[in-house]
């Protein structure tokens, strides 16, 4: 039977007095993929800043409703966001390696912050991690150069390899590869589609061939609401909303 | 992308203009007696280029504009229906040739294939017709319209087998320029089937 990895529930988020996120619920399914589309402003990235915790960070934002990851509210009292935040790892459009850091301390980062010392672990991590995120074989000979001396698509799956490390449940990817050429591109939706098998991915796309490319559901946004929600071939082939129809068919956004 | 669709529907429509002309007049040919083999052919020949084209088109859409919903619907049945219309000038073809297998059918009784004939020609104006409007009504009516083709061959076959004594060669050649009409109904249907896809997105399981 499928289950839900997360759910949220009339979530509703605001900038200052721009109310961005208008109760918004949806079930995100567990190692599935899941693209959240829409026009520019529609909410899609600050809908999965939500999932983690991260939109709070924003001075003058503010949300409210349930955000239940495996049926606990993470905005219950008392949770930690920093737990929330090491269980859904968040991947960025801009690969945003730390600079000063090699590759092999950029992936090692989190688990240092966690308190992990012991070399033997942190190498099996660092390599786990590498190769999880298709980079192992590319940078193996080369871990202690600095990360920002890769090429931007290695940046990319350098960030995943490091938000991998600290053994994350759900991995929130913002644009991704908005950054990167075909090729890295397509590394990364390869990528995805391996990491399904043991994470839960939620990709936020401008780009509607990627969003039909890697995921298994879709959802579409629109000034701040869910308009439908979906298996991704129905939802491109045939949409049950106009609104989805006319966004797709390029017919506005 | 939409000077595009357009095009590709304009394509689509020629067919179903020279696709009705080319089966008309091969039956009309049958019945009248008349040797119009090479005019069908070369009009049949048009029809497989023209089908070439919407399928050039329709991939090369598809290339540049990775089309979705409505508009992706709408190229799949294109390509459909533009072969629907080059099998359509194809039977056409078959049936021509009849005359070229047999020579002579003056002495048979054509009454069953004219009306056969007739209903496949409405089924090729119906088909054309719902896929111009978009006519989901008009679409479905082909189903039934095709029931009566395929049992006015079924009944002709049956009929020819329980009387070894009929004549032949009006025994087979109707029989083979049935079967081509029953193919050309059986495509004005699958032409309705793809016209409630584009609208609807509802897929029709093939009988």
């Amino acid at each position: 039977m499928e289950k839900f990895k997360i759910q949220t529930e009339k979530l509703n988020a605001w900038f200052g007095n721009n109310h961005v996120l208008k109760d918004l619920s949806i079930n995100i399914k567990e190692n599935e993929a899941t693209a959240i589309i829409g026009p520019s402003g529609c909410g899609k990235s600050t809908f999965i800043r939500c999932l983690n915790r991260m939109h709070e960070l924003v001075p003058g934002a503010k949300s409210s409703g349930v955000v239940l990851l495996d049926n606990a509210n993470v905005y219950a009292r008392g949770i930690d966001p920093v737990t929330v935040r090491r269980r859904v790892g968040m991947v960025f459009q801009k690969p945003n390696p730390f600079p000063t850091m090699s590759v092999y301390d950029n992936v090692a980062a989190g688990l240092k912050l966690n308190g992990i010392r012991d070399h033997q672990k942190l190498d099996r991590a660092v390599k786990r991690s590498l190769e999880l995120a298709f980079l192992w074989d590319e940078v193996k000979t080369q871990l202690d150069k600095s990360g920002t001396s890769l090429s931007g698509g290695q940046q990319q799956r350098l960030c995943i390899a490091r938000a991998l490390a600290v053994e994350p449940e759900v991995i929130l990817m913002d644009e991704p590869c908005s950054a990167l050429d075909p090729i890295a591109t397509a590394k990364i939706e390869e990528l995805i589609a391996s990491l399904k098998d043991q994470y839960t991915v939620v990709i936020v796309t401008h780009n509607m061939q990627q969003a039909a490319r890697v995921s298994d559901s879709t959802a579409f946004l629109y000034l701040g609401q869910l308009i439908e929600y979906g298996e991704t071939t129905q939802l491109f082939e045939n949409p049950t909303e106009e609104l989805t129809e006319r966004y797709l068919t390029g017919k506005f956004g | 992308m939409d000077i595009g669709l357009e095009r590709l529907r304009n394509m689509v429509l020629d067919m179903a203009d020279l696709s009705e002309n080319t089966v008309s007049t091969s039956i009309d040919a049958y019945v009248q007696g008349k040797d119009l083999r090479e005019r069908i052919y070369g009009w049949s020949e048009q029809l497989r280029m023209l089908q070439d084209e919407v399928s050039e088109l329709a991939v090369e859409l598809i290339a540049r504009y990775q089309p979705v919903a409505s508009d992706l619907r709408f190229i799949k049945s294109c390509m459909e229906v533009a072969y629907g219309f080059s099998r359509f000038g194809r039977y056409a073809h078959d049936i021509s040739d009849v005359f070229g297998i047999f020579g002579d059918l003056s002495k048979c009784d054509k009454t069953t294939i004219e009306q056969a004939g007739d209903q496949a020609k409405n089924m090729i104006r119906v088909s054309i017709k719902a896929f111009t409007e978009r006519n989901v009504e008009l679409a479905g009516n082909l189903k039934k319209m095709d029931d009566v083709v395929d049992n006015t061959y079924l009944d002709f076959v049956r009929k020819s087998a329980s009387n070894p004594l009929g004549d032949l060669k009006c025994t087979v050649s109707g029989t083979l320029i049935l079967r081509y009409l029953e193919r050309i109904a059986d495509h004005a249907t699958y032409v309705g089937e793809s016209v409630l896809y584009i609208v609807s997105g509802e897929r029709t399981a093939r009988r």
